[in-house]
């Protein structure tokens, strides 16, 4: 009866073209509204900070979705779109005093053109050989970035100076002093790249690149373009993981090759996915509502002072010293556990271990199947 | 000339170390078909162990791979058992990003307890040279190449004369058949693991004398091992040490005569031309 009941009042509100619940929109909607609303209520500049780092977690998380949820393709050289995209508008704005929001343009040429490079040397490549090859080449461009001393300034890095304030219309509209216009770049940049994966997944393309994952030669056989599907996969991604570096390298104010060209940050990309939940809409941002509390927590000692606090070690002896000087050192170290925990307890994510937990909690209460698999109908 | 000659012998050197740690991950790859990224922190841990049996106890670091290699094949077969077994029949994405959760556990533990600070292990014959044939040729490099050619000529015996070594081999040609025969594919699986750790901490120990010790030290190795086995052909023992020679010449060739920043650059092109114009590797065919 409640099965039946269900079906009835979602059918009249069911937004059936786009396949969209109206119950989650909604949530969604006043999700948003609330974190537009934010910086008003909040004060705190190091809460806007963490959440400005949330905003990039997900949006690099979301970025590399596209590729590697959608189409299967575990890029492990990401972090060669994000240093490019950081490379090419700081270089502009530092060198050629050329705005940041003309040099995203040029930052998004430059990706695009290196991702049309790496895709048709590496999309030949399969499984294993694609995840080497892809870092193979980020770890090129890494290396030319910090040996090219006379362009990028090696090493050293590139320090920003100052942002010239944005104005439209002769007003105005920020002069980049404060977090709060970064805070709502970096909720646009989020909500942007979730936007693009919740296009993807429901066109086409999204099928396309979905029916490449679960089987790249049934796919071809049916007549899918495989490497230019995955290169237009690749590129879209590419383009939204620039944008993100664009705006690390704004919001930090310095770059070096080791910050925004390094393995780690292209692994930590794959891992924002593989610890929410891969090839779905929310599973990146789940990742960084894990991991940006958790490593930020360790940066700033809270878990030193935590087993302080309950006693564990004292403060004061040998341990307690070295813990409190460590392990602020060490917040990479959550990253490694957790993606060991995730794979061996929960392959499908977070996102898929809390699903796989309510359905088990759900099937009892309604004997027949819920027909209310989101996105599905329509589709045959 | 002589610049030439005396390059290419410190890269066949440096390229014995290099085949040692591609042989390990080409003998896990063969068996398990697992590709381990966490390499290079195991001959990360191959060398801190090294370090601290060295500062503590005053061992000869190429006299103390009698207790790492044992060690270390311990830890390996450990690992095997506790993580890497429950994912021998996963995606080979869960594979890959289970081992790269490894190495960071790795390398963020020996962070955390010895902190990033380079170490370095200073031997009397640190910095000494030899004489061959008219070019100077680095003692530990020497020494290093002798131990390793006799690790690898004792590994080839194993696995082509003894009855568990054509077990091992037998499971990388096909696991199912293997199984079929009354092999225990799942005791050689530890085997293989076992035996690829001990490898790769004995490139760490050998490296040790005249690399800087770090936590971050592994990624490049796990790079290069690849690098070697791709080249080599995976699962091919003659193609890794093949694979480990070329690319300590390459390095070395490219670190003269361009520029020592930009030589893992040539490695890397090398490995893109090789991976697009001959993906099976140089001796992909055959198998061990």
């Amino acid at each position: 009866m409640r099965g039946a009941r269900q079906v009835k009042t979602f059918g009249r509100i069911h937004l059936t073209a786009s396949g969209f619940a109206a119950l989650p929109l909604l949530i969604v909607a006043a999700v948003v509204a609330a974190l537009f609303v934010f910086p008003w209520l909040v004060a705190s500049p190091y809460l806007l900070h963490l959440m400005i780092l949330l905003f990039l977690s997900v949006a690099m998380g979301e970025s590399w979705n596209v590729i590697g949820g959608y189409c299967g393709q575990y890029s492990v050289g990401h972090a060669a779109y994000f240093g490019v995209g950081a490379y090419a508008a700081l270089m502009l704005l530092q060198y050629k005093h050329i705005a940041p929001w003309w040099g995203v343009w040029v930052a998004i040429a430059a990706a695009l053109i290196i991702s049309l490079l790496i895709g048709t040397i590496c999309f030949r490549l399969r499984g294993p050989y694609f995840v080497l090859a892809s870092i193979a080449v980020a770890e090129i461009i890494r290396l030319v970035v910090l040996n090219w001393k006379q362009l990028t300034n090696g090493a050293e890095g590139i320090l920003l100076v100052d942002i010239p304030p944005l104005m439209l219309g002769g007003r105005l509209v920020t002069d980049w002093l404060s977090k709060t216009p970064f805070y709502y770049l970096g909720l646009i940049l989020a909500l942007a790249t979730l936007l693009v994966n919740y296009l993807v997944q429901h066109s086409k393309l999204g099928y396309y690149l979905q029916a490449i994952r679960e089987d790249q030669d049934a796919a071809h056989s049916l007549g899918i373009n495989l490497s230019f599907y995955k290169n237009v996969a690749l590129a879209i991604s590419a383009l939204l993981t620039a944008l993100s570096g664009v705006f690390y390298g704004l919001y930090i104010g310095f770059i070096d090759p080791a910050s925004v060209l390094g393995v780690d940050l292209s692994v930590q990309m794959v891992l924002i996915c593989i610890i929410g939940g891969i090839g779905t809409n929310f599973g990146p941002v789940v990742g960084a509502l894990v991991l940006v509390p958790l490593s930020e927590a360790l940066r700033a000692n809270l878990l030193s002072k935590f087993l302080f606090s309950i006693g564990v070690v004292q403060e004061t002896s040998r341990v307690g010293g070295f813990l409190k000087e460590n392990l602020a050192h060490a917040h990479v170290l959550i990253y490694g556990i957790l993606v060991v925990v995730v794979i061996l307890f929960m392959p499908d994510g977070v996102l898929g271990f809390g699903k796989k937990l309510i359905a088990r909690r759900a099937r009892p209460l309604s004997a027949t199947p819920t027909p209310l698999v989101g996105g599905l109908d329509g589709s045959t | 000339m002589r610049v030439l000659l005396q390059s290419t012998a410190s890269g066949i050197l440096i390229g014995g170390v290099y085949a040692l740690v591609g042989i390990g991950l080409t003998i896990i790859y063969g068996v398990m078909r697992v590709i381990n990224f966490a390499h290079g922190e195991l001959l990360m841990i191959g060398m801190y162990l090294t370090w601290i049996i060295f500062t503590s106890f005053g061992v000869d670091p190429f006299l103390s791979i009698a207790i790492t290699i044992p060690a270390m094949f311990l830890f390996g077969a450990f690992l095997q058992r506790v993580l890497i077994n429950r994912v021998l029949n996963a995606l080979p994405q869960n594979q890959i990003l289970l081992t790269i959760g490894l190495g960071l556990v790795l390398s963020n533990v020996v962070m955390l307890i010895y902190t990033s600070d380079y170490k370095i292990i200073t031997t009397r014959y640190s910095s000494s040279t030899i004489n061959l044939a008219g070019l100077p040729i680095s003692t530990p490099l020497a020494i290093s190449l002798l131990i390793t050619t006799v690790i690898t000529a004792i590994l080839y015996f194993f696995l082509l004369k003894t009855d568990t070594g054509q077990a091992i081999r037998a499971t990388a040609q096909d696991r199912d058949a293997a199984q079929l025969m009354g092999i225990n594919v799942k005791r050689m699986s530890v085997l293989a693991f076992g035996i690829g750790t001990a490898l790769a901490g004995t490139a760490g120990a050998l490296v040790s004398p005249t690399y800087y010790i770090f936590p971050q030290v592994g990624g490049a190795f796990t790079l290069k091992a690849f690098v070697i086995v791709v080249l080599g052909g995976m699962g091919s023992v003659i193609g890794a040490t093949l694979g480990g020679i070329i690319i300590g010449v390459t390095e070395s060739l490219a670190a003269v005569y361009v520029s020592s920043g930009m030589k893992e650059v040539f490695v890397y092109v090398l490995f893109l031309l090789v991976l697009l114009f001959k993906p099976a590797g140089l001796l992909g065919r055959s198998r061990m």
